[in-house]
């Protein structure tokens, strides 16, 4: 199990952005599903050690982020893709990709090598050397997935991902998310049903700060045969499962 | 774009250049390289060759035979390879690459490595004849390696002389041609 | 990974070989003060972090050099020792500038790195310190070497030279806590930037008022323990402030 949260809480002032989420997870992708403000976001970045909990139990990589030293080996071995990347605009993508991969404390032997295949993984092979000003916002979030992906992450955090990324590269990128599901766990949060159903082998359904719904993506457009409005059946059980919590 | 205008920019400092450069020709070069040295091999030879490329392009005067001139940097890169090796992987270099029925001609102080490389080269050029069995396998078999005159090789296999002459023509053209790549001239 | 590349022998990876041909073609070489850098600091990351610090890039240097060149300039000229007044202020913008949230745009990203934020602040608060300090010394070690019969002449004791030339260190120490412990509060950049100009020009002007000459607020002994004292309160309230890794949002 990679990860392992029981009970975990965050609040911000009054409101409770977190409110009581128990989740495990081992290898694979796991899809976190919800409406804007359901927590998704705070619960990844509590994952990624950027905020601690309130309150709760959060072990990650069998450590505890609590504490100064195991929270340094989880990172070295973590992989995190805010929402809002920012990009220095007078680096290169190699030179971004490197920054971070030296940041994680990757040895530096290991760096130009790691550095080289991320960016080829993400297919920005043709534009390596080219400024970050110069490129697009799919383009952008690519390299966003390329520093995440540089260190070979044992745990790696997606916060929406396909975010910019035309149809095609978003076909490649969920075929890049089964193959690194193989070793590591792959905790993915976007509003994006379809790119649910495709990639991942189980998904979290959160809403107001808890998870409402857990299983696979067959479970969850089973529970859409009736009640759920969408064009998709996925869309259908996810409308089901928010109607049916709020009630 | 064409090869010579790719290398102009990898002399340049384009590494987009370089990597349009490796589209286009590992594979071929790959293939050839894996006749003569085993898969890992053949990745470090490759790997040293397109780093060699990148540091030397600006030494490579555009004349249309990009092909060539890679390949001869691959060969270099093999026969050090080779030469790093050891005399033990040479000669074993030299046993797998010539064909078992020919004795070794190993003249003193020939370098096994290239003698080793020749005979893949040639082997190679050989198979771009044809399959075993083909026409100009047959009279390039019959006619140069067992040299026989062109009218027993044509009782043999049952042609009037003048095809004979005519495939030999043919087997030669093809010949020069495949081993003209191999010394750098046009693709 | 494009298809480039797949029509090769079956047991040969032409996408490894490529990659291990970029790892070399695209790697970048660190200069000579990076390595030294990554040799002191124990750590290449730490060592890029700080080597990428905003205000400690070239043309920031170049600006505060030209600023403290035009402030010895200035002190030749009236007497007024201009150094020591803009010293301070120089290096509280350039120490709230190597603060993250506001002007790093990957902060989020920079929270959830194995070299902390925490260290990296405080790997380039030191440095900044130390440049701007090194600036204002030079060139207020020039302008009083340069100055200095008009200095011997208003001067009696050279503690009072010294106290011009040097003395203006302790100030920028309380300044540039003060800029900092807002930058982190707020967190942001600009504020402890403007925070800490702001309290300085105050300070400067009260010195003024209460003692009729500018310089009072960095020649009178007096302040120096208060100066002292603020400093170290600043930087504890920076410490606690950087506890927690805070966003951009929430």
């Amino acid at each position: 199990m990679n990860v392992e949260i029981a009970d975990l809480t965050r609040r911000f002032g009054r409101n409770q952005a977190v409110a009581g989420v128990d989740l495990q997870a081992g290898p694979g992708v796991f899809g976190l599903l919800g409406p804007n403000g359901a927590g998704k976001t705070t619960l990844l970045r509590m994952m990624a050690t950027v905020i601690p909990p309130t309150a709760g139990r959060l072990r990650l990589l069998d450590r505890d982020p609590g504490a100064y030293g195991p929270r340094r080996e989880i990172r070295r071995r973590l992989g995190y893709l805010p929402q809002n990347l920012g990009y220095y605009p007078g680096f290169t993508v190699v030179e971004f990709v490197e920054y971070f991969a030296l940041l994680k404390e990757m040895p530096a032997a290991r760096v130009p090598a790691a550095v080289a295949a991320a960016v080829e993984r993400v297919d920005l092979g043709g534009r390596a050397r080219a400024k970050l000003r110069t490129l697009s916002g799919g383009m952008l979030r690519r390299v966003g997935i390329a520093q995440a992906i540089v260190n070979e992450p044992e745990l790696l955090l997606l916060d929406e991902p396909t975010a910019g990324l035309d149809p095609e590269q978003r076909v490649a990128f969920r075929a890049l998310l089964r193959d690194l599901g193989q070793r590591a766990t792959v905790v993915v949060s976007t509003h994006l049903v379809e790119d649910v159903g495709a990639a991942c082998s189980e998904v979290a359904l959160m809403d107001a700060g808890k998870i409402v719904f857990q299983g696979t993506p067959a479970e969850l457009t089973a529970r859409g045969t009736e009640q759920g409005t969408g064009d998709a059946p996925l869309e259908r059980g996810y409308t089901a499962v928010l109607a049916a919590a709020r009630s | 774009m064409d090869d010579d205008e790719l290398v102009a920019r990898i002399a340049a400092g384009d590494d987009t250049a370089l990597r349009e450069l490796f589209g286009r020709h590992a594979s071929w070069l790959a293939v050839r390289l894996r006749s003569m040295l085993p898969a890992a091999d053949v990745e470090d030879v490759l790997q040293e060759t397109f780093l060699a490329a990148w540091r030397g392009a600006c030494g490579y005067r555009p004349h249309g035979a990009c092909g060539g001139w890679l390949w001869g940097i691959a060969r270099r890169q093999a026969a050090l390879l080779l030469r790093r090796r050891g005399p033990a992987d040479q000669a074993a270099a030299v046993l797998s690459a010539g064909q078992a029925a020919d004795p070794p001609d190993l003249t003193p102080g020939a370098d096994p490595a290239e003698i080793a490389l020749a005979r893949a080269e040639l082997a190679a050029a050989v198979a771009a004849l044809g399959p075993d069995g083909s026409p100009e396998r047959e009279v390039w078999r019959l006619m140069y390696e067992q040299d026989r005159p062109v009218a027993e090789v044509a009782e043999l296999l049952g042609v009037p002389p003048g095809t004979v002459k005519s495939r030999a023509h043919r087997a030669r053209r093809l010949l020069r041609a495949a081993l003209h790549v191999a010394e750098g001239g046009t693709r | 990974m494009n298809g480039l590349r797949d029509d090769g022998p079956p047991d040969v990876d032409l996408s490894r070989v490529w990659t291990s041909v970029a790892a070399q073609v695209w790697r970048r070489r660190p200069g000579w003060l990076e390595r030294t850098a990554t040799r002191l600091l124990r750590s290449p990351g730490l060592a890029r972090a700080l080597l990428t610090t905003p205000s400690l890039l070239l043309p920031w240097l170049i600006a505060s050099i030209v600023v403290l060149a035009a402030g010895a300039a200035a002190t030749l000229n009236s007497g007024q020792p201009m150094v020591a007044l803009l010293a301070p202020a120089v290096a509280a913008a350039a120490i709230a500038y190597s603060y993250g949230p506001g002007i790093d745009p990957a902060w989020e990203l920079s929270c959830s790195m194995a070299v902390s934020d925490r260290m990296v602040l405080l790997v380039r608060a030191l440095a900044v310190f130390a440049v701007n300090a090194a600036f204002g010394l030079a060139a207020s070690a020039v302008s009083a070497a340069l100055g200095s019969p008009a200095h011997s002449a208003t001067a009696a004791a050279s503690g009072a030279a010294a106290a011009v030339t040097f003395g203006w260190l302790i100030p920028m120490t309380a300044v540039c806590g003060f800029a900092l412990a807002v930058a982190t509060l707020a967190r942001s950049a600009n504020a402890g930037a403007a925070a800490g100009v702001a309290a300085w020009l105050i300070t400067v002007l009260s010195g003024r008022v209460a003692s009729g000459h500018f310089a009072a607020a960095v020649t009178d002994t007096v302040l120096f323990l208060p100066y002292l004292a603020i400093g170290a309160v600043c930087a504890a309230v920076a410490l606690f402030a950087t506890r927690i890794p805070r966003g951009t949002y929430r």
